[in-house]
């Protein structure tokens, strides 16, 4: 075959318990995929996931794998990594838990770039719980708890994420798993924090009230709210109004990565080097 | 047992024992009165190639800890009451997942905001449930600046031996007390550190939640090619999560029995002057102090009083309190807060007339308002 | 013990494990060579399971296999099948027709009536 998808499967855990035709299977899949290509060892990976659908996706993967409370994977996952700075740590979270209740932590594991990757799988509403408005939901929509019409103004997940510090920031969806496999791998061989929000498809709960009852519907819904960074900057600022960009938005290969940088303090205290001071940074507030 | 003497606060005293105990990880937030833990661990920390950071909030400060211990390391925070209020619901996932780790709450006026810079011993009943659910609190008190030093090495090999957080009370006037303590050598603690235990034989028969119905989960350190789940659902021997009716309550039951069946391995008080006593007070953390002092003022006038001093509060050492209370009319329960171990003392002592002195107004209770109540009774 | 659903189990370009088939569409939605089809099947969920229509047809571009979020299906390896003596077919306006077809027969197999 072609690919050993059983070696980082647990596979008395398949099928999984995710609805016919949803992206979190794509996206696992496409996960499994880049680990392989990297060459790291199963071993030396830890997933940190969420609650929600999503929050499902370390239990089917078989490696070191959290499963925390709403909001916090990347509070866990820094306190992993500071500890094991060489391990791969990936953080997968939904919508509401990165941007909602966890939105805190995920702004300031932006800000302290720290190395690690958080994959945001955005599927514009609180999916497990059964359709209650998430920061992304687009206005107008009907959820369970604005039954209405969603009135909440929505998060640019990149835009935050930039604007925090986060020093890699990308985007694609679960329509062209080829390139979400590519991007993944970028994502997680950049050296600091990199923000990839992936864009997926909830026909259960968002799509069925709003007018896309099947997985294609929401496929397409999706593919007509998405266009590539190259395309999207060259298009006016009313019709860049209802789209994403997809693609690298952000890459700073010079930031300080955290780890790095703590262990300079460590030196520090140890007597190997000179307290750190204003003039040791370039950007200094 | 080889000791040492040293001049430092009790803060800074429990910072130092974790470091000494192995701690290699802490994480928290400024938090009156107990930010002094926090800096003195970012300053000794690193230099044993360990880890401190200030995290966002008390809830990142208790998640870190808990992912740091989960990848395998003996690991720290501190805080206050409103910090505690905050990380209830990651508490409940490091019992749920059975993490080892060590809190150190330093008591301050309650609740709310209260009084950050004063005293107070009102989060008593609070770290007996901090979260929601069923699960058995370990809590330790120190009762003077020494015990700042040995109960926090004590907690962490508590928290390795039982595979869960354990708290340590400090009050802010025992945090912020500074003056001589007597306490182990280095080379003592080091001699006593009991790590978590860990499983070494092939990773295919390894079950990190398969363990007798009394005992801890044996979690070995991520990445050392043991690979399993942590998760706050109920789950099985592998940690994945499941609603099988079966599971879920042994899982609960052991939750409970894995420190309600070794009380004994907890149970820590003092007795002082007991043995003749008729009168016998109650109190912790450093309101035992001015006890004391009460105790060799009563004496001098002739009055048999005795101290029961809780270390461990939670689990309570019910047994114990209930052989003098069965003995001793005059009981008297002296707390900073409104009566939160009195209660516990009733019912160890299945009695209604247990008598308290409860001061929330942020101050001290000095000897002379204890030796006041006890001439009353 | 039973191979592993993820080993060819005979020099075949593309097979599916139905126990973890959800019946989604989406591999059907991609495929461009009209090699599947969703056929009724009440004991499945969504009351439908993929079949293999015209494995002749299948070119070896792994979309299904890509975008399949249940690992319900596989491709075989270029090489394994060459070696075999085997190839994948070349994408025709036949295969194009007929995906266009399934797509409008709302992804069931074209013996099987569109509305679910």
């Amino acid at each position: 075959m072609a690919f050993n998808y059983d070696k980082y499967l647990r596979l008395e855990k398949m099928p999984t318990l995710w609805c016919w035709g949803c992206g979190d299977g794509v996206i696992l899949k496409a996960f499994v995929r880049a680990i392989e290509k990297m060459g790291v060892s199963q071993d030396d990976v830890c997933v940190v996931s969420g609650i929600g659908c999503s929050g499902r996706f370390s239990s089917y993967v078989d490696f070191n794998t959290v499963h925390t409370t709403h909001g916090r994977t990347v509070a866990y996952a820094t306190g992993i990594k500071l500890v094991r700075p060489s391990k791969l740590v990936v953080c997968v979270a939904g919508d509401g838990d990165a941007l909602a209740i966890g939105g805190n932590h995920t702004i300031h594991a932006c800000r302290r770039n720290i190395d690690m990757t958080m994959i945001i799988i955005n599927n514009f509403i609180y999916g497990l719980t059964n359709s209650q408005t998430s920061p992304t939901t687009p206005k107008g929509m009907w959820t369970v708890s604005q039954k209405a019409g969603n009135i909440d103004p929505t998060f640019d997940t990149c835009d935050l994420a930039i604007a925090s510090g986060a020093s890699f920031v990308a985007r694609e969806t679960m329509l062209e798993p080829k390139k979400l496999e590519k991007m993944l791998i970028k994502s997680m061989e950049h050296k600091g924090f990199s923000m990839m929000e992936v864009l997926s498809n909830c026909h259960i709960n968002l799509g069925r009230k709003n007018k896309m009852v099947s997985a294609m519907e929401n496929l397409e819904w999706i593919d007509s709210i998405t266009t590539t960074k190259k395309k999207y900057d060259l298009l006016t600022e009313e019709e860049q109004l209802n789209l994403l960009p997809l693609g690298i938005l952000k890459q700073d290969l010079e930031a300080d990565e955290y780890c790095d940088m703590y262990a300079e303090i460590q030196k520090v205290h140890q007597g190997q080097r000179a307290k750190i001071t204003q003039d040791d940074f370039v950007k200094k507030i | 047992m080889d000791m040492r003497e040293v001049i430092s606060t009790g803060n800074e005293l429990a910072a130092i024992a974790a470091v000494d105990a192995g701690c290699m990880f802490f994480g928290g937030y400024p938090l009156t009165p107990s930010s002094e833990v926090m800096h003195v661990a970012s300053d000794l920390l690193p230099k044993v190639g360990g880890v401190a950071i200030q995290m966002e909030d008390e809830i990142a400060g208790i998640c870190c800890v808990i992912g740091a211990a989960m990848a395998g390391e003996r690991a720290l925070t501190a805080t206050s009451g409103p910090g505690v209020s905050l990380k209830a619901e990651n508490l409940g996932l490091a019992q749920m997942a059975e993490v080892p780790l060590v809190l150190v709450n330093v008591m301050r006026g309650g609740p709310s905001t209260g009084l950050p810079t004063r005293v107070s011993q009102g989060d008593v009943l609070q770290a007996k449930n901090p979260s929601h659910g069923d699960y058995k609190s370990i809590t330790l008190c120190a009762g003077s600046l020494a015990e700042c030093y040995t109960e926090t090495v004590r907690a962490f090999n508590l928290a390795d031996r039982f595979m869960q957080p354990v708290i340590v009370l400090l009050d802010e006037t025992i945090g912020h007390m500074h003056g001589k303590a007597d306490i182990p050598t280095v080379e003592e603690v080091k001699a006593g550190i009991v790590p978590r235990k860990t499983f070494d034989g092939p990773a295919e028969e390894y079950f990190p939640y398969e363990c007798g119905p009394t005992e801890p989960a044996i979690l070995n350190p991520m990445f050392t090619g043991y690979r399993y789940h942590f998760t706050g659902l109920h789950h099985d021997k592998n940690g994945f999560p499941t609603e099988e009716i079966e599971t879920c309550r042994k899982l609960i039951q052991r939750l409970e029995d894995k420190v309600a069946m070794h009380e004994d391995e907890l149970e820590s008080y003092e007795e002082f002057m007991m043995d003749d006593a008729d009168i016998m007070i109650i109190a912790y953390g450093s309101v035992s102090l001015a006890a004391k002092e009460t105790i060799r003022h009563l004496r001098k006038e002739g009055i048999k009083a005795g101290l029961f001093r809780p270390i461990t509060l939670w689990p309570s050492p019910a047994k114990k309190i209930k052989e003098y209370t069965d003995k001793i009319e005059k009981v008297l329960v002296v707390e900073l807060n409104i009566g939160q171990y009195h209660s516990e003392i009733q019912r160890a002592a299945a009695r209604l007339d247990i008598a308290g002195l409860f001061k929330v107004n942020g101050r001290a209770i000095s000897p002379h308002e204890i030796v006041t109540k006890v001439k009353e009774l | 013990m039973a191979a592993s659903p993820m080993v060819n189990p005979g020099d075949q370009r593309v097979w599916v494990n139905t126990d973890n088939c959800k019946a989604c569409d989406i591999c059907v939605s991609v495929c461009p060579s009209g090699v599947l089809g969703m056929k009724y099947e009440s004991t499945s969920t969504l009351g439908a399971m993929i079949s293999i229509d015209h494995p002749e047809a299948c070119i070896g571009c792994n979309e299904c296999e890509l975008t399949c979020p249940d690992f319900a299906i596989y491709v075989a390896d270029r090489a394994e099948l060459k070696a075999a003596g085997l190839s994948f077919a070349k994408l025709t306006d036949d295969a194009k027709e007929r995906q266009a077809a399934i797509v409008a027969n709302n992804y069931m197999s074209l013996s099987e009536q569109g509305v679910k």
